[in-house]
């Protein structure tokens, strides 16, 4: 009798222990950051023709600036370029030579703090202009383009596409 | 503040392209002499239907490498994932692997999205 009690509590301390450690499983709760970079397109833009001679998305011309919106989840890990349109990727034949001018701006920034210096901050060449990215969070650029036909000669008539290429790169 | 936080939700990724991870990473495939990495690619772009995939050294200039698809369609609101392999010979060139929208449906002036992801050792 003594040996069957012995044996019930050593196999209760067992069973005991052993669910004791089964309900003390370690759960683990992982995660992976691997950061992002989103481009978003708020605006295509559209060109608006002041003169027959100049294609310009300035709203006061008559055009829509495109305006891009660029995601970061990692700070310090991305620079972004714009480049504003040096040639049209499609248009009719073109009787003259087209100047292309273009900028681009930082419209709005999620973080105003963290994200005042982007403007100033940013390199430009030529026509890219290069941001760095540097807190977590949107900013909005809005980028301007111009054409101007050569000797002020009319555009021919026919539909002209051009495009901004924004780049997002990491570091 | 939350109308604004509600605002950025409204016009939120209206038309969006993505990519990550920001740092991929080389693991060895289970082919003999290629290395294999994985992206991710988002396309939340109506005027876009592909994106084309490259690797490029410091420089960009493009790597040789092999996808099943280096110009793929993504429809809208989808992902793809892209399995890149690239001879081991070329890993130590390689720091960038990029996608890049095709725009088909350009009405005047238009954006062109690329996202560059590098390798690096963290």
């Amino acid at each position: 009798m003594i040996k069957e009690l012995a044996l019930i509590g050593i196999v209760g301390v067992i069973s005991y222990g052993g669910s004791k450690s089964a309900f003390a499983l370690d759960i683990p709760i992982s995660a992976s950051v691997t950061g992002s970079c989103v481009i978003s397109v708020e605006t295509n833009g559209t060109y608006g023709q002041p003169y027959a001679y100049k294609l310009s998305t300035t709203p006061a011309d008559g055009g829509e600036l495109p305006i891009t919106r660029v995601d970061v989840t990692l700070a310090d890990a991305y620079k972004v370029a714009f480049t504003t349109p040096d040639s049209f990727s499609s248009s009719p034949t073109l009787n003259d030579v087209v100047t292309f001018t273009g900028d681009t701006e930082v419209s709005a920034v999620s973080d105003a703090t963290n994200m005042a210096d982007y403007e100033t901050d940013k390199v430009e060449v030529d026509n890219t202009d290069t941001y760095e990215l540097t807190a977590t969070g949107s900013t909005w650029f809005k980028h301007s383009s111009t054409a101007t036909n050569g000797g002020d000669r009319a555009f021919p008539s026919g539909n002209y596409t051009a495009y901004v290429t924004a780049e997002c790169i990491a570091i | 503040m939350y109308r604004y936080l509600i605002f950025l939700l409204l016009i939120g990724s209206a038309n969006a392209h993505q990519m990550s991870p920001t740092y991929p990473q080389w693991s060895q495939s289970y082919l003999d002499g290629l290395s294999v990495t994985r992206v991710r690619v988002f396309n939340k772009r109506k005027d876009v239907k592909y994106y084309e995939i490259g690797v490029f050294d410091k420089d960009m200039k493009p790597i040789p490498f092999v996808s099943q698809y280096d110009l793929r369609g993504i429809n809208y609101n989808t992902y793809a994932m892209f399995d890149v392999y690239v001879n081991n010979d070329y890993i130590k060139d390689a720091v960038y692997v990029c996608s890049t929208s095709m725009l088909t449906d350009v009405k005047s002036s238009g954006v062109a999205s690329k996202i560059c992801s590098k390798f690096k050792d963290l």
